[in-house]
């Protein structure tokens, strides 16, 4: 091993390889020294993922998930302050949201495509402002409304909550704080 | 002249060679023991397919640009027609590369005639015979729905019975050899006749329901695991080690320096084979794989770093002293890119590999930028330069248009660079915008399609690379068209009167 290795020695049996030379070079210093870097990190890795630090993917989503809890309100607190207000700003936010989200499915002019028509006055899920709400935000599934409080946010929903019932009374000739009233429904 | 000149390279005399004294050829065989018709069968194949193959890449590229090219067919739609592009390139064109190389080179280096015509003839017209029903089954929607294993199981079974009829043929020859030493180029054919072998028959294993219809044998995660476990070395042995051989024969002999390191092909190749084998479960990381096993699949494909890298080194460090030859001979410039993007994409694959960078690379763009600095770089440029170099060979004549091969070069050159830096920024865009929450820890884009739209630009650009890189090779397949023509007007020997196939 100490020996000095020659360079670009012959190793002298092309006539066996198509007359193809081979050199006996030695291996390249730094690529062995990778090698043995890769291996070692590699023992390394294992053993420290597995019985030192006792990671596991299950161990770091719930990590995930605390670290979220810290940084971010909760859901349930977000929601109690949130509340549909029929402000024009909301209104005005609410239209950005549902073009964004709701037009493929409810279609630009809100006369229903893949899911009902908002503009009439037949409602499935009710059609006071807590239902349109609660329809939103949890969706039907099983029909193909997808539940949207998970992805936009209680507050976010209230705004695109209040569009809906801004343009649909503005449809009807209605006024839209009627909406607002628990008792009136479908 | 034309034809002396490639007859025997005992006595080229080629005008730039850097050291006559170091090549000499001292192989005193007669070139026509060889059966060298099979070789230019093979060899016929391969640029067919690989037009047919790139022409249905550069078709989904432009159904994933345009949604109207999917032209409203169950036939033509993306999902029937990718699984289509990936046979094509993977099994008709890669495959009949390797089996050209592997038939030309094999017999030179054992110094004897294929074992059995008769069995390389079944091998080649039986492995066309699985393209074509390949090639109609998969339109039709006839799929076991594992990637790179889809085709139904009367074709599985074809594969085995051919694949034996070509090992056996392998192995005879291997067997009869008139030389003591096996070269490096032959090792690595070896692997991939007995791992590729091993590979498909473990993971097609079926029940037969009827004929277009089977069950696997394995179910849930068993069945991911084993499918992913072929998947990787699908590209380990199908895709890396016959380019491997290839390029231990084929650089070479063109560049005619002796190999650098006989020692550094030993070690790599040994560790090379050795390490492919576990890495599989990286493509099923966050999965519910057991996490032990994700974690060999992490380590074992960081330690595949340096093994691949041996064989980029052996390959970069034998053209010493044939650099400035790679100015003017396109066969080299192919293959010196070649082995660029096979360091490139193997440095890149095992940072993939890692667990924090892979779940931002799963599932994005990134993924088919790497594939395919592979797939273009890595195994197209290899097989451009093989052919390029066999043309004069087989046929005896040189290119009809040296140029073109050239110009060829620098559109594939520039495709593949357009194609996977546009990959790889619309992987890295879509990766982040998945995981991006806003201030109030909601996800900043929860509409997918506007993640979709972003990509639009990067899906044109890719577009043009693929466009680019399919010219190139349609370029090539007239050029080496015309040259046979040429040839066979010429000198109408009888063995380059049947190479038409
Ligand atoms: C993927 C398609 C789809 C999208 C996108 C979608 N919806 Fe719906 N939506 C539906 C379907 C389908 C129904 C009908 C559910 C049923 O039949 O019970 C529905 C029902 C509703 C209803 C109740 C109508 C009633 O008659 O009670 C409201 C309100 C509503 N959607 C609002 C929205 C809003 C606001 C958005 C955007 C944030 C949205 N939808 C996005 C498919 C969709
Ligand atoms: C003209 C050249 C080519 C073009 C335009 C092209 C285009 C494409 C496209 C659009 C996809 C689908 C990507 C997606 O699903 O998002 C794809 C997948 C693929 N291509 Fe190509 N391709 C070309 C050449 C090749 C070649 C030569 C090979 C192999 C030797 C190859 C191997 C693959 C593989 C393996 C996949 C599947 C990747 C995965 O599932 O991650 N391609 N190609
Ligand atoms: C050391 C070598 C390599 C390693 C460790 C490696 C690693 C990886 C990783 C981590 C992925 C992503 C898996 C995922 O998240 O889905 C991947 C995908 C892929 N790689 Fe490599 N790679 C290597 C070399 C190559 C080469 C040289 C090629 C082509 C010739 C190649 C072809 C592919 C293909 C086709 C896929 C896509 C598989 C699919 O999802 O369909 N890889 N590779």
């Amino acid at each position: 091993m100490k020996q000095k290795v020659e360079r670009d020695q012959i190793l002298g049996h092309e006539d066996e390889a198509d007359g193809i030379k081979e050199y006996d070079n030695p291996l390249p210093d730094w690529w062995l020294g990778l090698f043995w870097i890769t291996v070692i990190w590699g023992v390394a890795y294992l053993v420290h993922y597995h019985f030192i630090a006792h990671r596991s993917p299950e161990a770091a989503l719930a990590q995930e998930l605390a670290d979220a809890e810290i940084r971010w309100a909760t859901p349930e607190a977000a929601e109690a302050e949130a509340e549909l207000v029929l402000s024009a700003e909301a209104v005005a936010e609410g239209e950005g949201i549902f073009r964004t989200y709701c037009v493929a499915c409810h279609g630009a002019n809100m006369m229903g495509g893949i899911g009902p028509n908002l503009l009439d006055d037949e409602w499935l899920h009710g059609g006071t402002s807590e239902n349109i709400v609660k329809t939103i935000t949890d969706g039907v599934p099983a029909m193909g409304m997808v539940p949207w409080g998970p992805v936009l946010g209680a507050e976010q929903v209230n705004r695109v909550a209040a569009y809906v019932v801004s343009k649909n009374a503005e449809a009807l000739g209605r006024d839209p704080s009627d909406a607002l009233r628990p008792s009136e429904g479908s | 002249m034309m034809q002396d000149r490639y007859a025997d390279p005992q006595t080229t005399n080629w005008p730039d060679l850097v050291n006559p004294m170091e090549y000499t050829n001292p192989t005193t065989v007669d070139e026509s023991v060889y059966d060298d018709d099979v070789v230019r069968m093979f060899f016929g194949a391969t640029v067919i397919w690989g037009v047919v193959g790139m022409l249905v890449g550069v078709t989904i590229a432009l159904q994933l640009a345009w949604w109207p090219a999917n032209l409203g067919l169950p036939w033509t739609t993306f999902g029937r027609l990718r699984p289509l592009h990936t046979n094509a390139v993977i099994f008709a064109f890669a495959g009949n590369i390797c089996f050209t190389g592997i038939y030309y080179s094999m017999q030179r280096l054992l110094k004897t005639r294929m074992w059995s015509d008769r069995l390389s003839r079944i091998h080649f017209w039986g492995w066309q015979a699985i393209i074509v029903a390949a090639a109609i089954t998969l339109p039709l929607g006839l799929t076991q729905s594992k990637e790179y294993a889809e085709l139904i199981w009367p074709i599985d079974i074809a594969i085995v019975v051919i694949w034996v009829i070509f090992a056996v043929n392998f192995f005879g020859t291997l067997a009869t050899r008139k030389v003591k030493h096996i070269y490096v180029a032959i090792w690595f054919y070896i692997s991939f006749v007995i791992t590729i072998a091993v590979l498909h028959v473990v993971n097609s294993l079926a029940i037969p329901a009827t004929l277009f219809r089977s069950y696997p044998v394995y179910s849930g995660m068993t069945d991911a695991l084993v499918q992913w476990w072929y998947g990787h070395n699908a590209v380990g042995f199908f895709l890396t080690t016959p380019f491997l051989g290839l390029m231990y024969y084929f650089l070479p002999r063109a560049a005619e320096r002796p190999v650098y390191s006989y020692r550094l092909s030993i070690v790599h190749f040994w560790s090379l084979v050795f390490l492919y084998i576990w890495t599989g479960p990286h493509h099923l990381l966050y999965s519910g794989l057991p996490d032990w096993a994700q974690t060999l699949g992490v380590v074992f494909s960081v330690m595949l770093l340096a093994p691949s890298w041996g064989g980029m080194l052996n390959g970069l460090l034998t053209l010493r002293g044939a650099w400035h030859r790679v100015r003017t001979d396109p066969v080299l410039k192919f293959f010196v890119v070649a082995v660029s993007f096979y360091g490139m994409s193997t440095f890149e694959g095992p940072m993939m590999a890692i667990r924090a960078v892979n779940s931002l690379a799963h599932f994005t763009n990134w993924v088919i930028g790497h594939v395919h600095s592979g797939a273009l770089g890595w195994v197209g440029m290899m097989t451009f330069g093989t052919l390029y170099w066999l043309v004069p060979r087989l046929w005896k004549r040189e290119l009809v248009y040296p140029n073109m091969a050239t110009t060829h070069f620098w559109l594939a050159t520039i495709g593949i660079v357009l194609y996977t830096v546009s990959m790889w920024a619309a992987g890295l865009i879509e990766g982040l915008m998945w995981r991006a929450v806003n201030e109030r820890g909601l996800l900043a884009s929860p509409a997918f399609m506007d993640i979709a739209d972003r990509l639009d630009p990067f899906y044109g650009l890719r577009l043009l690379g693929g466009l680019l890189y399919f010219i190139g090779a349609v370029m090539m397949a007239w050029n080496i068209y015309r040259t046979v023509a040429a040839s066979r007007a010429g000198a109408p020997t009888p063995s380059a009167a049947t190479a038409a196939s």
